[in-house]
């Protein structure tokens, strides 16, 4: 008999794994989905094996969060992608630090021109 | 399921990492509706159908062509690493409880003595739509400009 909590356990580690990994930004939402299946899993599987109806309910409840997430997510995806031409999570965060010390730089400047 | 849930972190093409995650959230709905859950089951699928429709397009749209040497040894390697990794699952145990325990609860009642909890995440939807739509007009607006 498949044991489900390692079953969901090794789905988390999964998600866990891709968020760490992987660089893309469709790739990490992949991830948080995972780990959120994992998380809801949990709650319907245990609450199945003690007949209780509350998990199903829980998870009804979850699905909307984990919505919530996902067009979060796609919206900052495809608006990050158009606007910088990437979605990888390292080229854009090289990007935003090149952007934050050019504008340290601006600033530092005109501070010495005043003085 | 573990190989399918694998595959969809590991493989490179978003568009196949979409697909396999489409089998994972399937076989989920699978799995809840053998064990009684129902209305999980039907609401895993129809939320994952949706899901996953918005994820093929934003992958189609989104991914990068790239020149893989070996892909399918790649993927071979995916499938013996993700067997690995079910083989806990299917021969260890940590002592669920396996007693049956009626509590009374029905569904619709569990569902709606949780109703202040479901109308504070409705609430919540409507933000995030309105944050969604919020961000995606602003950099429309920025483009236009």
């Amino acid at each position: 008999m498949i044991n489900y909590v390692i079953l969901s356990m090794t789905l988390l580690a999964i998600g866990i794994y891709g968020l760490l990994t992987r660089h893309h930004l469709l790739k990490v939402l992949i991830s948080i989905e995972l780990i959120a299946t994992a998380a809801s899993m949990n709650f319907v599987l245990l609450a199945s094996s003690l007949n209780k109806a509350m998990g199903e309910a829980f998870l009804i409840l979850a699905f909307s969060t984990d919505t919530c997430v996902t067009g979060i997510v796609l919206a900052l995806l495809i608006t990050v992608s158009k606007k910088y031409g990437t979605s990888d999570i390292r080229k854009l965060a090289e990007l935003e630090w090149h952007e934050a010390t050019e504008a340290e730089k601006g600033k530092s400047e005109t501070d010495g021109d005043d003085d | 399921m573990v190989v399918s849930a694998f595959l969809a972190v590991y493989l490179d093409d978003a568009v196949y990492s979409v697909a396999s995650l489409a089998s994972a959230l399937m076989l989920v709905a699978i799995l809840y509706s053998l064990n009684d859950a129902g209305f999980a089951a039907v609401f895993q699928l129809g939320i994952s159908v949706g899901t996953l429709a918005v994820l093929f397009l934003s992958g189609e749209t989104l991914s990068e062509k790239t020149n893989q040497r070996n892909p399918l040894r790649k993927a071979f390697l995916a499938i013996a690493v993700a067997l690995l990794l079910s083989i806990p699952s299917i021969f260890l145990s940590v002592g669920t409880p396996s007693t049956t325990v009626s509590s009374g609860v029905s569904f619709p009642e569990a569902l709606w003595n949780l109703r202040a909890v479901d109308i504070v995440l409705q609430g919540l939807v409507i933000m995030t739509v309105a944050l969604g739509i919020a961000i995606v007009l602003k950099t429309r607006k920025e483009g236009g400009n």
